[in-house]
């Protein structure tokens, strides 16, 4: 690869990022247009927004990387993201999330909990609970941005990671969630051209479709020997049905869907950026193919790459590279396997994964902090602040507490828990946000009582699971060890379960009961929020 | 084997269904 040539890419690249934040700066107008986009996105701008938001760096080469090892079995993945994160969250979730959240002039994720159930504090628990663990997720993604960069521009990691957070710090501040969405579209319109031209090359390169995959399923002798004993079948085969193997691939299906991404404040807000249903159901259309492109060629490429070093080095792709670290066999495919160009598009490809991740995630603790917390929020009948200025400055200086502190904790964290942090974070708003999310939208009755009792049931579960029980996470965290002597304070199989499993399950029950041993809430408030439920639903 | 076959086609089915849904949708809605 020739660095003149990619730094002038790089360059241009972000021009055209800087020029689309300064033209949200100069459109956005007042707070409503600072957080929620006027309620007036277009549908291809939102879909691809919530797409490359959904979409990181780590899971293109992270999930391409595991399906190299475990093979395309793990398309069951891609499939429960498409049908769950983009048909169901958009038909069933998004349209209720844009009503309630027009109705009640909602502008965040918890702010629209926190005015379901007319009760601040679960907007101000919300609120913190993003702002105090968001932070920790947006470092993972800055380090895996940085390291990045460090490889492909030489540069020391400190300054990369110095640039890559300064220039997404400048075109948030500035151009709030107006500056995020349009470099949104851009980076998710970079990342479909090149996943798309991944998909194309790597069938032209091994021969074509049929020629490919047959030669993979060919190579089944060659699966890994430790893999293949756990009741590994090759790459274009289940594993034995209850192997170990096939329980690795079965909760990696699972947990990767997370059903975690249906209340990730960062994703829920953007339901209630659209002006009607209508550019929700045009936005399924756009939202569908993008998944697709993302995780699906992942998968597909991941384990295609093995017929490739196989025919060319005679090994398959997880001996490939060293210490058999999966995160290095796509960066080693493309390398090694695709022209010149696609080289440096495909850099670029990571780049704007990595960027459009960070800015979400950015505008989501800004908002949380000068919205939720310190909550300005008007829980007053018929107060409508479209367009108040009120709350931008506040935002602001969230955003650079936010990045000040997802700077720090992701230089100084050790990896070991930066490599945890992302299903921590999915597994905590599961449990924090989902049943009370679930409840609010599709069932009248559920009340104050019933949310904040769930809520508090779903942090107090999600910490003292992560800190004390599942032993992935206390091992690391390390204060059950120091406390007991012990990894974990239960055997097994509790130790070995995620939080999410946990969590998630008692916060909902805990919900529902609660709810159905308290009063419903009064009748003018409900109505309020479901007003014009009837047509709306229909269009 | 052949689960795996399906997921393939899962994927491209389901991906087929937003796109037919946006695009009847896209129509009534006009």
């Amino acid at each position: 690869m020739n660095l003149t040539i990619f730094i002038i890419v790089l360059v241009v690249y972000l021009l055209a990022t800087i020029f689309l934040g300064y033209l949200g700066w100069k459109r956005t107008k007042n707070a409503s247009d600072f957080m929620v986009g006027g309620r007036k996105t277009h549908p291809y701008v939102m879909a691809i927004s919530y797409g490359a938001t959904f979409i990181s760096t780590s899971a293109i080469v992270g999930f391409g990387g595991q399906a190299a090892n475990l093979g395309m079995g793990l398309l069951w993945l891609a499939f429960l993201n498409i049908l769950l994160g983009i048909f169901v969250a958009f038909i069933f979730f998004g349209k209720k999330t844009r009503l309630i959240g027009a109705n009640l002039d909602a502008h965040t994720f918890p702010e629209f909990l926190g005015k379901r159930y007319d009760s601040r504090a679960i907007q101000r628990i919300g609120g913190i609970v993003v702002f105090i663990f968001m932070p920790m997720y947006a470092g993972a993604v800055l380090i895996g941005a940085a390291r990045f960069i460090e490889e492909s521009l030489k540069l020391q990691f400190v300054w990369a990671l110095v640039i890559y957070t300064v220039i997404i710090a400048i075109y948030v501040f500035a151009g709030g969630i107006k500056g995020v969405m349009y470099t949104d579209t851009l980076q998710g319109t970079i990342m479909l051209g090149g996943m798309g031209a991944l998909l194309i090359l790597t069938y032209v390169k091994l021969g074509g479709f049929v020629s490919a995959h047959k030669a993979l399923t060919d190579l089944a002798s060659k699966f890994p020997a430790a893999l293949a004993k756990g009741g590994g079948q090759g790459w274009t085969t289940m594993p034995v049905l209850g192997s170990p193997i096939w329980w690795t691939v079965v909760s990696a299906i699972i947990l990767g869907v997370g059903i975690g991404v249906l209340a990730q404040p960062q994703l829920a807000v953007r339901f209630m950026m659209v002006k009607s249903n209508k550019e929700l159901n045009r936005a399924v259309l756009i939202g569908g193919i993008f998944i697709l492109m993302m995780t699906g060629v992942a998968f597909v490429v991941g384990a295609l790459s093995n017929v490739y070093f196989f025919r060319e080095a005679g090994k398959i792709a997880v001996d490939v590279v060293e210490k058999g670290n999966v995160d290095l066999i796509i960066p080693a495919y493309i390398n090694a396997a695709m022209p010149p160009w696609f080289v440096y598009l495909f850099m670029i490809t990571l780049l704007a994964a990595a960027m459009s991740t960070s800015s979400g995630q950015l505008h989501a603790m800004g908002t949380s902090f000068g919205r939720d917390v310190f909550s300005r929020s008007k829980y007053s009948a018929d107060y409508k602040e479209e367009k108040s200025t009120k709350g931008i400055v506040s935002t602001r200086i969230g955003i650079l507490i936010g990045v000040i502190v997802s700077f720090v904790l992701g230089y100084f964290l050790p990896i070991s828990i930066v490599a945890r942090a992302t299903s921590l974070f999915f597994g905590l708003c599961a449990a924090t946000f989902l049943p009370m999310y679930i409840l609010g939208l599709f069932w009248k009755r559920a009340n104050k009582a019933g949310a904040l009792a769930g809520m508090i049931t779903g942090i107090v579960t999600s910490v003292f699971w992560m800190f004390f029980v599942h032993e992935a996470n206390s091992k690391i965290i390390g204060i059950v060890t120091a406390m007991t002597g012990k990894t974990s304070l239960l055997g097994a199989p509790w130790k070995s379960m995620d939080s999410i499993v946990i969590a998630f399950p008692l916060a909902f029950i805990v919900t529902l009961i609660v709810t159905l041993c308290t009063k419903p809430m009064p009748k003018e408030t409900v109505d309020k929020a479901f007003k014009k439920e009837e047509i709306a639903i229909s269009k | 084997g052949v689960s795996v076959f399906l997921a393939y086609l899962f994927c491209i089915l389901v991906t087929l269904l937003c796109v037919i849904y946006g695009a009847v949708m896209w129509n009534k809605d006009k």
